[in-house]
């Protein structure tokens, strides 16, 4: 029995290009691969948001109506309501004066218990350190 | 000349909006470009924003991106693409794309 982790690192801002949107939709799709797995093996993901990647939390976002596209909040919620580790990065949110109140941090509205964290870039260093395999986009 | 950028970038392309001259400029920010029309890094505005410019913000990619008209410095003003092909047609003669 093994479990595989994998590190989502989103440093890309939204939008302009599918590299957010497609870490996050590849970390939520890791959780259907275990059809493929020997009994007992898991896949666990976790995402973080550093950098600039932090924007992409920012709430009320509106692609579904200007544009007709699923959001990336829309996104970040689903990865919460998967219990999906998600770290936001501290340092980064500060440089950007943004707060909890700025950023998705729940999926309660869709029925969703595990909230976001805020934490230092050091316990996003660790996630790193301590996954099978590190994906920065 | 009157000249209108279309600003679609965070990090990139500020070294050719600094080297510009024209005697009307316009920045437009577009895309990605609507976080200098809102964000504060560090405390600070955009150092685009210090420019002798007309600034506007396309009201459909900055609300995308889940910023509001409130959000906007006040040097911006928020267009959406109606506003902004009425801006272009009758207050610059050229258009380039960042």
């Amino acid at each position: 029995m093994a479990t595989t982790k994998l590190a989502f690192i989103v440093r890309s801002l939204p939008y302009k290009t599918e590299a957010s949107r497609l870490a996050l939709t590849h970390a939520i799709a890791s959780q259907t691969v275990e059809i493929y797995l020997k009994d007992g093996d898991l896949v666990e993901a976790s995402v973080s948001y550093v950098g600039d990647g932090v924007l992409n939390c920012m709430k009320g976002q509106q692609g579904m109506k200007h544009y007709g596209i699923t959001t990336i909040e829309g996104h970040a919620k689903n990865s919460l309501l998967l219990d999906m580790r998600v770290l936001i990065c501290k340092e980064d949110l500060d440089k950007f004066g943004l707060t909890e109140d700025n950023i998705l941090m729940d999926a309660e509205d869709i029925g969703g218990e595990t909230k976001a964290n805020i934490v230092a870039y050091s316990e996003i260093q660790k996630e790193m350190e301590t996954a099978s395999h590190i994906l920065v986009c | 000349m009157k000249l209108a950028v279309l600003m679609s970038d965070y990090r990139n392309g500020i070294d050719m909006i600094d080297r510009l001259s024209a005697d009307s400029l316009g920045i437009v920010f577009v895309g990605n470009g609507v976080y200098h029309a809102a964000t504060k890094e560090g405390g600070k505005a955009s150092s685009l924003l210090d420019k002798k410019a007309n600034f506007y913000a396309l009201t459909e990619d900055f609300e995308t991106r889940g910023i509001t008209s409130a959000g906007l410095d006040s040097r911006v003003k928020a267009v959406t693409y109606g506003d902004l092909v009425d801006v272009i047609f009758n207050d610059y003669e050229k258009v380039i794309w960042l």
